[in-house]
C-alpha cells in the first residue's frame, strides 16, 4: 500500500488529489479531517496534518476557520493540467524505453496504444 | 501524604497477605491451641504461647513479599521510592496494630477469666493492670521487627544481589553464635539476664523499637540505590 | 520549544560493559518517537534511566527541566510500561488499573473500560494466571488509560496476535489524536509502527546511530541491483551499507539521494532501483555500524 521511496505525507497528498481528479472528493465539498485521515491510514496524525498542509500550500485546499479543510473550486482543473504535464516524464519515459528494449518502433507503440483505448470504451 | 496513603492502598491491594492471612493463622492457631487445652483437663498453668507467636513468623514473609514483589509495581506506577518506603511501613505498623490490639483484646479476656476459667494462656501469663498494654506493644514491637527483617533482607537482596544477602546473614549467625558462645563462657549470662532483668518488658520494647527505627532507615538508604 | 526530555551524554555502566555510550537527544512534546535497536542496544536501560529507576553512570538527564530522581511531581508525569513487568502477588488486573487511577493524574477510567474490552481481558482473573497476551495487555491498558505527558512503551505487545496489534495501534492513534502527548515506542516490529512514528532514534551498541524524521529516513538509502561491474561503477563514491552478490548479480544498499541524473543513469545501465523500509534500513545501519566497530577494532 504505502510506497517506501516517497515521504508519507507526500503520499497522503497525493490520494486525497486521486480522489479528487476522479471525482469521489468534489469541489467545495468537505476534505476529511487530519484526525480522520491518520485513523483511516493507520499513520501519525502530524505526517497527516503535513500532507493537508502541502495541498493548502498547493490551493488544492482551503481552510474554513472553525469548520475544518475544503476542496477549492477549480483544484480539479489545476490537478488535471498538472498530472497531463507530468505525464509523458511519469508514464511515457518507461514506455518509450521499455519499447526500445523489445524493439518496437514508434509505430508498433501507437498501434498498441490504440489497440487498448479501443477495448477500454468498449468493455 | 496522599502519595504515602496511595502506596498502602497499593500495598493493601493484598488485603489477603496483609489482613487476611495473619488473622486466619491467629485464629486457626488459637482454635488449635483451644483444642488441645480442653483435651489437657489439668489445674496447672498451661501456656500456648505458639499460637499467638505463629503469625509473626509470617510477617518476615510479608516484609519479604511487601518489596520484593511490589516495589517494581510501584516503580512502574511513578512512585518515588521514599513514598513506597513510608506508605509501606505504615500498612506493616497499622497491621502490626490491629494484631497487637487482637493480642490485648485476648490478654484482657485472660486476665479476667484467669486464663479462659482453664487456666490456660495465649498471652503471657501472670500480668495484670498496667502490664498488659506494655505486653501488646512489646508484641507490636515484635511484629514490626520481624517484618522489618523480611523487609531489609529484600533490601540487601536488591541493593546488592542475593550472594550478599546470604553472606550477611551467615556472617550475622556467626557474630550471634560467637556472642552467645563468649557470653556463656566467660559466665557473664547472668549480666546479660540481669540487664534484662533491669531494663523490663517495657525497656526492652523501647531497645527493640530503636532497632526497628535503625532497620526501617538502614532499609530506606538501600531502597534508593535501587536499580531496575 | 520547550523539551520534555533532555538526554545529555549519558553513559551507563555494568562493570566493564558500557550499556550507553555518551548518548545525547531530546524528546519534544506531542510527538511519537519510535526508539528501536537490537536486543541489548540499550533501549530498556535508556528508558529505566530517564524515568529514575535506574542510575546513569555519567552525564544529565532533564524531565520537564528537573530531575527525575526522586522527584514526585515530575514522575507522576511520566509513565513507563516494559515488557516483563511484575505485579504484585496474587493481584487482578482490576487492582492494578485501581491504583494505576490513584497515581497517574491523567488517567481516564472510560478508555481503560473500552480497551479491557476491546483486548477482552478477564479483569478478575490473578495476573499470574494471564496468557503472555493478556499480561502484555494490562501493561498496554495502563500505559494508554493513564495519558502521561510522557510515556515509554517497551516491546508493549509480546504474545498479541495480529488483531491485537492492530487494535493497540488504532487505539493508541486514536486517543493520541484527541489528547496528544510524548510517546516513545520501543520496539523490533519496525515496519508494523514505521507509519505512526514521527520521528526515529536508533541504538546500536549503546550509541545513537539514527535519529531523524521517519520521513528523511524514508528516502535515505535505495538498494541498487544489476550486473556485477555496472552496479560497482554507480556506487563507487557513495556510502554503501550493505552488499549482497549471486554470481554475476549484485544488490548494494546505498546511502543518499538519487537526482534525476542518477536515474537516468540507472535507467541506461538498466539496473533495477528499490526503496528500502524503515526496518531494512535500521537492519542495515546496525550492521554498518557492527562492521565499523569491527573494522576498528582489527585496526588496534
Amino acid at each position: 500500500m504505502v510506497d517506501d521511496s516517497k515521504a508519507l505525507f507526500l503520499q497522503i497528498a497525493e490520494r486525497i488529489e486521486d480522489s479528487i481528479v476522479d471525482g469521489h472528493l468534489a469541489e467545495e465539498a468537505q476534505a476529511p479531517s487530519t484526525n480522520e485521515l491518520a485513523a483511516f491510514y493507520r499513520i501519525n496524525p502530524a505526517t497527516a496534518l503535513k500532507g493537508i498542509g502541502l495541498l493548502v500550500d498547493k490551493g488544492v485546499l482551503y481552510k474554513q476557520r472553525g469548520i475544518g479543510m475544503f476542496v477549492a473550486s477549480g483544484a480539479r482543473q489545476a490537478l488535471l493540467k498538472e498530472r497531463r504535464a507530468a505525464f509523458s516524464d511519469t508514464y511515457l519515459e518507461p514506455l518509450v524505453a521499455e519499447a526500445h528494449k523489445l524493439g518496437l518502433s514508434a509505430d508498433d507503440l501507437a498501434a498498441l496504444i490504440n489497440q487498448r483505448f479501443s477495448e477500454r470504451t468498449a468493455g | 501524604m496522599t502519595r504515602v496513603v496511595t502506596v498502602m492502598r497499593l500495598q493493601f491491594v493484598n488485603r489477603r497477605t496483609y489482613v487476611g492471612m495473619p488473622l486466619v493463622i491467629l485464629s486457626g492457631a488459637f482454635l488449635l491451641a483451644i483444642l488441645i487445652l480442653l483435651l489437657v483437663p489439668t489445674d496447672e498453668l498451661k501456656f500456648a504461647g505458639g499460637a499467638v507467636a505463629a503469625p509473626l513468623w509470617y510477617f518476615s514473609v510479608v516484609g519479604w513479599q511487601a518489596l520484593a514483589l511490589t516495589f517494581p509495581f510501584s516503580q512502574a506506577m511513578s512512585t518515588t521510592r521514599r513514598d513506597f518506603h513510608l506508605g509501606t511501613l505504615l500498612t506493616a505498623a497499622t497491621t502490626a496494630g490491629i494484631l497487637a490490639t487482637f493480642y490485648l483484646v485476648i490478654s484482657l479476656i485472660e486476665a479476667a477469666t484467669g486464663g479462659w476459667g482453664m487456666n490456660g494462656y495465649f498471652t503471657i501469663p501472670g500480668l495484670s493492670g498496667s502490664q498488659l498494654p506494655v505486653a501488646a506493644l512489646s508484641y507490636f514491637v515484635v511484629a514490626c521487627l520481624l517484618f522489618l527483617f523480611g523487609y531489609t533482607c529484600a533490601a540487601i537482596a536488591k541493593r546488592w544481589g542475593g550472594v550478599v544477602l546470604t553472606s550477611v546473614l551467615t556472617g550475622l549467625s556467626i557474630v550471634l553464635a560467637l556472642a552467645i558462645i563468649l557470653v556463656i563462657r566467660s559466665g557473664s549470662w547472668g549480666t546479660v539476664v540481669t540487664w534484662f532483668v533491669t531494663q523490663g518488658l517495657l525497656g526492652t520494647t523501647l531497645w527493640g523499637l530503636l532497632l526497628a527505627v535503625l532497620m526501617a532507615y538502614g532499609s530506606y538508604l538501600m531502597i534508593r540505590r535501587v536499580e531496575h | 520549544m520547550t523539551k520534555v526530555v533532555e538526554v545529555k551524554d549519558l553513559t551507563k555502566r555494568f562493570g566493564n560493559t558500557v550499556a550507553l555510550d555518551e548518548v545525547s537527544f531530546n524528546l519534544e512534546p506531542n510527538t511519537i518517537y519510535g526508539l528501536l535497536g537490537r536486543n541489548g542496544a540499550g533501549k530498556t536501560t535508556l528508558m529505566s534511566i530517564i524515568t529514575a529507576q535506574a542510575f546513569a553512570s555519567s552525564g544529565k538527564v532533564q524531565v520537564f527541566g528537573e530531575e527525575p530522581y526522586e522527584n514526585a511531581g515530575v514522575l507522576r508525569r511520566m509513565c513507563f510500561m516494559r515488557d516483563n513487568q511484575v505485579y504484585p502477588d496474587s493481584s487482578k488486573p482490576v487492582h492494578a488499573f485501581r491504583i494505576a487511577r490513584l497515581c497517574f493524574p491523567n488517567w481516564n477510567q472510560a478508555l481503560a473500560e473500552r480497551l479491557v474490552a476491546d483486548f477482552r481481558l478477564p479483569v478478575a482473573t490473578p495476573i499470574k494466571k494471564l496468557s503472555r497476551g493478556q499480561l502484555s495487555a494490562v501493561g498496554a491498558i495502563i500505559g494508554l488509560a493513564a495519558r502521561a505527558e510522557v510515556t515509554f512503551f517497551d516491546e508493549p505487545y509480546l504474545g498479541f496476535d495480529a488483531a491485537a496489534r492492530e487494535i493497540f495501534y488504532d487505539r493508541l492513534l486514536e486517543d493520541y489524536a484527541e489528547h496528544p502527548r510524548t510517546i516513545v515506542l520501543s520496539s523490533h516490529l519496525i515496519d508494523e509502527i514505521a507509519n505512526i512514528l514521527e520521528r526515529v532514534i536508533v541504538l546500536d551498541n549503546g550509541r545513537v546511530i539514527l535519529n531523524d524524521a521517519t520521513d528523511d529516513l524514508r528516502d535515505r538509502a535505495v538498494v541498487i541491483r544489476g550486473d556485477n561491474t555496472k552496479v560497482a561503477a554507480f556506487t563507487a563514491g557513495r556510502a554503501v551499507i550493505h552488499r549482497q552478490a549471486l554470481g554475476a548479480l549484485s544488490a548494494v544498499t546505498v546511502l543518499g539521494h538519487l537526482t534525476h541524473q542518477d536515474r537516468a543513469a540507472l535507467t541506461a545501465n538498466d539496473l533495477d532501483v528499490s526503496p528500502v523500509t524503515l526496518q531494512q534500513l535500521v537492519v542495515r545501519a546496525t550492521q554498518a555500524a557492527a562492521g565499523t566497530a569491527a573494522d576498528q577494532g582489527a585496526a588496534r
